[in-house]
């Protein structure tokens, strides 16, 4: 976007180093490795000096500088600590002076043994205090939320986390009050911290004022063991630390990576990090004699093996397999039972995009959202779906980029982004008439200029646009029409994998066409000949088959289609009628009655393996512990199945797995198709409204099992969110109730009138305390609904107690 | 070195050598013996003696000074200490401040008796007796827990192998 700066070169403590025009000193002293002790400066936060703790000498100064705040100068010649006695002297007293205040905590505080001001003091700082007065003292921990802790006698006013706050996350809860001595964090009386971000201000607090309810007196950093890991909560693939004290996790920290997440992860995958330890995980094999019962590996996977030679044979996934897992996945049921009938999806996209983002890798990345000119967002919540996404989509704003949504709801980019509402299934129509340039005078006219003049636009679509036929593929057309990069942003942390990977009825790893023979060849190449060259079912027509007895044996990988696929009801009369279950997971839940055997799998923590990210990129996660009791990775599960069978997938170890992986995932180019968009099937409305949902990012799902701070500060119960013309014309008030009818069933939800939401819609969010809103649906995100008020609901409307459960009509 | 090879290589430097070790020993013979009789006969050890098993001591209120910071573990060389923190409850406070220690356990298979732990402690909770008797039957004995930590140590002349134990 910019030319590049002139550079510069100057010397610090007698080394020379040549660095970009606008480099801060203490950035050219990190490139040189030498040390500015330092407490505001934060590489991804704007400089403010706040702390003074960064002083050098600069040669034909008289004071002293801060280096933080100072920009290098061609020429310039820097003394820090090491060579300059007076810069040595103003750290001290610095350190002293921050020391007045600070209360001998160490012992008792969470940051003691990983804590920067102990470390820069003991480094750097005066050993002993002349400070004997007594010192200012505050009420100890006041909760900022369930999740964060504020103890003001430790803060050393650096507005890390205020900062982090109004330039990062844009949720300004926490602001600085006061000056001088009295100066203070502080939140607005009776607010609440909820920003599904407000992990990070704790951890890059550089000292132990803000502190995690979940970690507190837990663990000391030398009595855990820690990993790096990648986390499974959805497709951003923050890179994480896990830390394990006695094989249980008890915290996960973000660890930088500029090309990813750069310092930050979003609070769940900050603190739902129980999930793998909790009640529900089961460690043995099972198989169901007369009740469900313990057996070998060996036994179960024998027995497996025996019901499904020569059955009909189907397998559904969920977004929570690693790379590698779906890969053997793809080959077991390909080549060991000479099936295509497998999906991972529970949006279906289909068309030129899906195979696109199937084919290659890194079309779009983080990078290019950040310097883009312009982002068209479509269908997509970022900051429920893939928050730190969302994040970087705020960064390219304050860099100036132009950033649009299109969704059915407002979302959290609102003071950044200008939002196109347009009822669900309409995204597509609007995308079609920002192709032609929109009705002169309209926004659209205005947005597509926009899009069409800016400099390296990027067009990101979300899961809800798969809701229409075709839509997905005319985001994909405008973006070509501008020019502009293009990516399919998947929600699930296994999703993008497992589409490279070939976990689809109709695509063969790497995006290549099971019905195109010079494709389905160049598999074939590697894992010989396939038995079918015909597309297999969907996720939906598995289901829909297993319920008309279609399907004989149905493996259920970490998926749960009771909950996890948008029609209940066909979930259950699937499971009703299908005669085998077999259901591998960490956990059995609400499929305990169904199984007829269960496959134990190791949780990611536990095991060798990369997840890729909606971007493409496909990074390792390292395992912090051995797996659970007899629990093995996903893939080791399928390779034995495959040996029970008789037909071996030919790897023994995960590095011959990624052999053949890179054999066959290696990015390819896509053959260019025209894609049609008929404008046909379009919903005609009457009078009733179109129900539509996502999942919010903290909700009941089974990963977030045990996370009970980070549900108290950020879960919300179920609602419906309607328009405030809609809830005229169907009066309904907001804290009221309205039944929610559909062709699925009925629900009764309090009633948030906002106009957040686009006129003509109503949101419920997917899986919230009080509903699973796939008992409303009928095998898409969306539904034909009718509301009625339902009088003398009113109190505790937004309680959440009062929720009468939702009677659901199936 | 050198210089002692010649020494050894000398007859009259080896013999006179020779003479006063055998007077040591010689006068060795006569003195008293200082070898007790234990575990039969227990000498008490001198009065301030740290020679023995940790105990964790109480405030006059009755409060634990221990406030589970985990120094000790973190000081101790041999990984003997084992200290889960947490929350006071304020209503029922089981030491002042914030934090307690709601595990605690010595592992005497490990420990060293060399101390460290109980200078690192913050509070002085921690700090070494003179019940010098470490012996166990099994590992499990071996792992003092809090509440024995807490308590006085038995008397000498209790542990298994002597006439009481
Ligand atoms: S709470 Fe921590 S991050 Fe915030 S200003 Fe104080 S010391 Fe800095
Ligand atoms: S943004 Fe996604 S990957 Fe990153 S921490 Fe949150 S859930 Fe995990
Ligand atoms: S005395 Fe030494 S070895 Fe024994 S517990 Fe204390 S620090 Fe560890
Ligand atoms: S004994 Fe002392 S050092 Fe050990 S946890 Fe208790 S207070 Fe801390
Ligand atoms: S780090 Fe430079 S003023 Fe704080």
């Amino acid at each position: 976007m910019s030319v590049e700066p002139e550079p510069v070169t100057l010397t610090i403590d007698g080394k020379e180093v040549t660095v970009p025009t606008g480099t801060l000193v203490i950035r050219a002293a990190e490139q040189l490795g030498i040390e500015i002790p330092r407490f505001c400066d934060h590489p991804f936060l704007d400089p403010v000096g706040a702390c003074r703790q960064c002083y050098v000498e600069i040669e034909g100064q008289r004071k002293l500088f801060t280096a933080c705040t100072t920009e290098v100068a061609a020429g310039m010649v820097v003394h820090t600590q090491n060579t300059s006695e007076l810069a040595h002297e103003g750290q001290v007293a610095n350190l002293e002076f921050l020391l007045i205040n600070h209360p001998l905590d160490c012992p008792i505080c969470d940051r003691g043994g990983e804590c920067p001001l102990q470390d820069q003091t003991m480094a750097f700082g005066p050993g002993e205090s002349r400070y004997i007065e007594p010192k200012r003292v505050y009420r100890k921990p006041i909760p900022l939320s369930p999740l964060v802790l504020l103890d003001r006698e430790r803060c050393v006013l650096c507005a890390r986390c205020t900062r982090f706050c109004d330039q990062i996350s844009g949720d300004r809860f926490i602001e600085m009050f006061a000056r001088g001595a009295g100066q203070q964090v502080a939140i607005a009386a009776g607010e609440d911290f909820r920003s599904p971000f407000s992990g990070n201000t704790i951890q890059i607090c550089p000292v132990g004022a803000l502190t995690a309810s979940t970690y507190r007196f837990v663990a000391r950093p030398f009595d855990v063991h820690v990993a790096d890991g990648i986390c499974g909560h959805c497709s951003a693939g923050c890179n994480v630390r896990v830390d394990v004290r006695r094989g249980e996790v008890v915290r996960v920290l973000a660890r930088d990576n500029a090309e990813v997440n750069d310092a930050w992860i979003c609070d769940k995958g900050r603190f739902a990090f129980r999930a793998a330890d909790g009640p529900g995980r089961v460690t043995t094999p099972l198989i169901r004699e007369r009740g469900l019962e313990p057996a070998s590996f060996d036994e179960v996977l024998g027995r497996v093996a025996e019901w499904s030679r020569g059955a009909r044979v189907a397998f559904l996934t969920g977004g929570r397999l690693a790379d590698e897992d779906a890969f053997a996945l793809s080959k077991l049921a390909r080549v060991a039972f000479g099936t295509n009938d497998l999906d991972h999806r529970r949006a279906f996209h289909g068309g030129l995009a899906e195979e696109l983002e199937a084919a290659s890798a890194l079309r779009v990345t983080y990078r290019d959202v950040e310097r883009a000119g312009a982002i068209l967002v479509v269908g997509l919540d970022a900051e429920q779906e893939v928050p730190i996404l969302h994040l970087r989509i705020r960064k390219a704003a304050r860099r100036g980029a132009r950033v649009f949504v299109v969704h059915s709801r407002e979302t959290r980019l609102s003071d950044v982004a200008e939002h196109l509402l347009c009822r669900p299934g309409q995204e597509g129509a609007v995308l079609e008439r920002l192709i032609e340039g929109g009705a002169a005078g309209s926004d659209e006219e205005r947005v597509a200029r926009a899009l069409r003049t800016a400099e390296g636009a990027v067009v990101l679509a979300g899961s809800l646009l798969a809701e229409h036929p075709l839509a997905t593929d005319v985001a994909l057309r405008l973006s070509r029409r501008l020019g502009a990069g293009f990516a399919l942003v998947p929600r699930r942390a296994g999703d993008r994998g497992a589409l490279r990977a070939g976990v689809h009825p109709a695509l063969l790893p790497g995006g290549r066409r099971l019905a195109v023979a010079s494709e389905r060849a160049e598999v074939e190449a590697v894992w010989g000949e396939l038995r079918s060259s015909e597309p297999g079912r969907n996720g939906r027509e598995i289901l829909e088959a297993c319920a008309r007895r279609e399907i004989d044996v149905l493996f259920l990988v970490g998926v749960d289609p009771l909950r996890d696929v948008p029609d209940a009801a066909l979930a259950r009369r699937a499971l009703e009628n299908v005669p085998v279950k077999v259901v591998q997971s960490l956990e059995l839940g609400e499929l305990e009655p169904y199984a007829d055997a269960f496959l134990p799998a190791a949780a990611l923590h536990e095991r060798e393996g990369h997840l890729t990210t909606w971007e493409g990129r496909s990074q390792r996660t390292r395992p912090v512990r051995a797996p659970a009791g007899l629990s093995r990775p996903d893939w080791e599960i399928f390779a034995g199945l495959a040996e029970a069978v008789g037909a071996p997938l030919g790897f023994g170890s995960v590095e011959e797995l990624r052999e053949e992986m890179e054999a066959l995932l290696a990015p390819r180019e896509v053959s260019e198709r025209p894609t049609a968009w008929v404008g046909a099937g379009v919903p005609q409305w009457l009078d009733e409204v179109t129900l539509f949902t996502y999942p919010l990012l903290v909700d009941e799902g089974r990963l977030s099992e045990g996370a009970s701070e980070l549900k108290a500060a950020l879960e919300e119960p179920a609602f419906v969110e309607v328009h405030p013309e809609d809830a005229e014309r169907l009066h309904l008030a907001d804290g009221g109730w309205a039944r929610v009818r559909t062709g699925a069933g009925e629900a009764t939800l309090p009633v948030r009138v906002s106009s957040r939401v686009a006129q003509g819609s109503v949101f419920v969010p997917f899986n919230q305390p009080g509903l699973e809103a796939n008992r409303l649906l009928s095998g898409r995100f969306t539904a034909a609904a009718t509301l009625e008020a339902v009088p003398g609901g009113g109190e505790g409307a937004r309680g959440g107690e009062g929720i009468a459960g939702p009677e659901a009509k199936t | 070195m050198s210089a002692r090879r010649e020494d050894r290589g000398t007859v009259s430097g080896g013999f006179g050598a020779t003479l006063k070790g055998l007077a040591t020993v010689f006068r060795q013979v006569f003195r008293a013996d200082v070898t007790e009789e234990y575990p039969r006969r227990i000498q008490p050890p001198p009065p301030r003696s740290h020679i023995g098993r940790h105990r964790l001591n109480r405030h006059e209120d009755g409060l634990e000074k221990c406030i589970g910071c985990e120094l000790c573990a973190f000081a101790c060389p041999a990984d003997a200490i084992w200290v889960v923190g947490a929350d006071n409850d304020p209503e029922h406070p089981v030491s002042p401040g914030e934090r307690y220690a709601k595990d605690y356990q010595i592992n005497y298979l490990r420990c060293i008796m060399c101390g460290m732990c109980v200078e690192a402690c913050p509070t002085r909770a921690l700090t070494l007796t003179s019940a010098y008797e470490m012996s166990f039957l099994t590992r499990e004995d071996a792992i003092l827990t809090k509440d024995q930590l807490l308590e006085p140590p038995a008397p000498l002349g209790t542990a298994p192998g002597t006439e009481e134990g």
